[in-house]
């Protein structure tokens, strides 16, 4: 009988690439959940689009180039579903579906397909229908209350509720130039105008334990992130109450949460994951109070994504045992330094 | 204080399957095979001709050189050739074929007055004895004996963190005296105050078989159960936080590290004066009905162990692994021997070892996370793909010790550590540049 010859380890862990796409997957139905229960159906239908449009054109192109299929390690699923969360409640159809596939076909598999993507496919994809049709992806709709004048049918799209528009929380406190009037209850539930995923903060917050748990994502970069964002934003205020307000608020915990912590776009040596999400937090908040849009968070990760790789160039760490460069000069003597 | 190390894994240890079996001797074939590179350094030069009678004990092999060790007879009976065989590791060597006569005629080393021996006598008749690092990289134990720096302490690897094995474990057990004493005479010959032994916390028992006998002097220690807490490295970071210098060996910290079964096998040599002929040794794996840990003769054939070991042949045989599942060597026939550092043969089945192909790497960075030494595995795995061999080296290429935690946790399932030794190799072929 012959024997299998190859390398060592011959012993390997359970975990896959699939298992691990699936638990973003798990990890996101809370959100979706949310967007229905605020929003009615209609971001469902987007989500199925949407995820439907990505996963046909990462199977499209494996097609069309002769390379083997790869739509069954759930990644485009996981692509398609986050572009449906970060787009309005309602929006035309054809917007989810150009989105995903710019997203798969230019953003991921020109450049080489799963874990060779510079940038989060979705959000280069959301940014880039945001520039191309900014009226229909700037249109917020109301949330459904049942208290004041929405129906059952609502939830259908079968009212004229949903011909209400509403703000967003962050364009109230840009033009307002204060927090004042905004609802902390409403912003944690998400009973609040923006995108359909990006809305409730608890249910985002569930989704990330579960990822933290699962071991799925690394903790910091959120955490970092946010609390830069919390505290650089309060900071430039002068003023505490802007902490909640401002991490509640627009896409920060979807962005923080599901995207940042793209493995392929986000650094892998310890002091180089704190410098990317210290600059993503900087960013966001610079170009929330300094641009003339009212949101930052896509444009940042876009941004700290680009400079990942000059990161793993240049911070990566030190092996176990290897001295400091400074310390060389002394040579020997530090046998049991450090 | 915790006994461990940053990093690592945990890995299903399976060592149930043997841990209970007590060790026993295991009769020597008709036929033994008795590789003259048993250690890393120089083969021995070869001492017998076809024709010759030898005796269990008779010196077959002499050093050649100082780094290198003398290698002995391990059954009574006549020479039947000296051939070219593959070994273990898959390299062509020279090995004495020697026919059984079961006389199990022995010839001893000369016994030494124990009560005046001094550390070089000890150190000589380790030599002599031609013991080599047991654990698995057969590094000749009496050049460790005389380190280059200064050195204030022994440590005494009783890790066994490799899952399956256990014959250290039952070594331990029902050897404790007499790994103690080895230990002692190592202690002479470094003349060193302190000597710690490191067990992994998963063996309890063994803690409490060596403290109970331990004298005061040598200290026993459970270390956290993580892979690899028997690496030299962590063991002595885990023992006594010292962080060995990356690229030195563990005597630039002032420690020597070595195996509980080459104390044992001192014990033995200065004791009982044997050389070094036989071994402690765990058959094991889920395609064998019959695996236990034995007493082997250097020299017997995986063939013949599978035979003892197994009432159906290979049938249910996927894989044959010399070693360890995390660091052995999988062997393409059973015609390899056992050498002094085979601490284990597996025979794995189909489900437990791993078959999966390799996929793109999604740049997780669960190896980072995993690797004891803090090196990238990710990128060294694709600069050495892309033959880009000065980027591999940037992230740690040569700092890597192939424990395999890399490619154990990889989601991918990517080949890390072939990825690595390719690296190192052509690194060596280009001379280092």
């Amino acid at each position: 009988m012959a024997y299998t010859v190859s390398q060592s380890p011959h012993f390997k862990n359970s975990a896959t690439t699939q298992r691990i796409m699936l638990d973003v997957i798990i990890a996101l139905i809370p959100a979706l959940i949310a967007s229905v229960l605020i929003f009615g159906f209609f971001p469902l239908v987007v989500a199925i689009v949407s995820i439907a449009s990505a996963v046909f054109s990462e199977w499209f192109y494996n097609f069309i180039t002769k390379k083997p299929q790869t739509t069954s390690d759930l990644s485009a699923v996981v692509t398609g579903l986050l572009l449906a969360l970060n787009l309005p409640p309602v929006v035309p159809l054809y917007i989810p579906v150009i989105g995903s596939i710019f997203a798969i076909m230019v953003v991921k598999m020109l450049f080489g397909g799963l874990g060779k993507n510079f940038a989060n496919p979705a959000i280069t994809a959301r940014i880039f229908v945001m520039l191309a049709w900014t009226a229909a992806m700037t249109t917020w709709i109301k949330p459904i209350d049942l208290s004041d004048g929405a129906n059952l049918f609502s939830y259908f799209g079968m009212s004229n509720y949903d011909g209400l528009t509403s703000a967003t929380p962050l364009a109230i406190i840009k033009s307002e130039g204060s927090v004042a009037s905004i609802n902390l209850l409403d912003l944690f539930l998400g009973t609040t105008g923006g995108s359909a995923g990006e809305v409730s903060a608890l249910a985002l917050l569930i989704g990330g334990v579960y990822l933290i748990v699962r071991r799925v994502i690394d903790y910091k970069i959120p955490l970092i992130y946010i609390l830069t964002v919390g505290f650089l934003t309060s900071l430039i205020e002068l003023d505490i109450a802007y902490f909640l307000p401002s991490i509640l608020s627009g896409g920060l915990m979807l962005g923080a949460i599901f995207m940042a912590t793209d493995y392929s776009t986000s650094p892998n040596g310890f002091w180089g994951v704190i410098v990317y999400a210290l600059g993503l937090g900087i960013l966001t908040v610079l170009i929330r109070k300094f641009s003339n849009m009212p949101e930052g968070v896509s444009f940042a990760i876009l941004i700290m994504n680009i400079v990942t790789p000059l990161i793993d160039k240049y911070i990566y760490p030190r092996p176990f045992g290897a001295v400091r460069k400074k310390l060389n000069f002394k040579k020997n003597k530090e046998v049991k330094a450090e | 204080m915790k006994f461990t190390f940053p990093h690592g894994i945990h890995v299903k240890d399976n060592k149930d399957i043997t841990k209970s079996i007590p060790l026993r001797n295991l009769d020597a074939p008709e036929k033994v095979y008795i590789c003259l590179s048993q250690h890393i350094g120089k083969p021995a030069d070869c001492l017998v001709k076809p024709g010759d009678k030898v005796k269990c004990g008779t010196l077959i092999g002499a050093a050649s050189g100082a780094f290198s060790a003398n290698i002995y007879s391990s059954v009574s009976g006549e020479v039947e050739a000296i051939a070219d065989r593959v070994n273990a590791q898959g390299i062509m060597c020279k090995h004495v074929v020697i026919k059984n006569d079961f006389s199990n005629e022995e010839v001893l080393l000369p016994s030494l007055d124990l009560d005046k021996v001094t550390a070089d006598d000890i150190i000589e008749r380790i030599k002599t004895a031609g013991i080599v690092g047991m654990g698995g990289a057969g590094f000749p134990t009496h050049i460790k004996l005389k380190p280059q720096d200064k050195v204030d302490t022994l440590i005494i690897n009783g890790a066994e963190c490799e899952p399956y094995i256990t014959c250290d474990y039952r070594l331990m057990l029902e050897k404790s005296k007499e790994v103690i004493a080895g230990a002692v005479w190592l202690k002479k010959a470094l003349g060193v105050e302190k000597v710690y032994i490191g067990i992994e916390d998963n063996k309890m028992s063994a803690v409490e078989a060596l403290k109970n006998v331990a004298h005061s002097d040598i200290e026993v220690i459970a270390v956290k159960e993580k892979y690899p807490q028997g690496a030299e490295r962590q063991l002595i970071y885990s023992v006594t936080k010292r962080k060995v210098p990356a690229g030195a060996l563990p005597a630039k910290a002032g420690v020597v590290v070595e195996n509980i079964h080459t104390a044992y096998s001192v014990y033995e040599a200065m004791e009982l004066n044997k050389p070094l002929y036989s071994r402690a040794l765990t058959v094991s794996g889920r395609a064998i009905d019959k695996p236990g840990n034995f007493f082997v003769p250097t020299g017997v054939t995986y063939d013949f162990l599978l035979s003892r070991c197994s009432s159906e042949g290979d049938i249910k045989v996927a894989k044959v692994i010399s070693g360890g599942p995390m660091m052995g060597f999988a062997q393409a026939s059973l015609d390899a021997a056992i050498c002094k550092n085979s601490s284990a043969v597996l025979f794995l089945t189909k489900e437990e070892t791993d078959f999966n192909k390799p996929s793109a790497c999604i740049n997780c960075a669960r190896c980072a996370r995993a690797c004891p030494m803090r090196l990238m595995p990710m990128f060294i795995d694709s600069c050495v793909i892309s033959g880009d061999l000065q980027g591999a080296k940037k992230y740690g290429l040569n700092n890597c010790i192939e424990c395999g935690s890399c490619a154990y946790v990889c989601p991918a399932k990517r080949s890390i550590v072939q990825s690595v030794r390719q690296g190192k190799r052509l690194d060596r072929a280009s001379g280092g540049k």
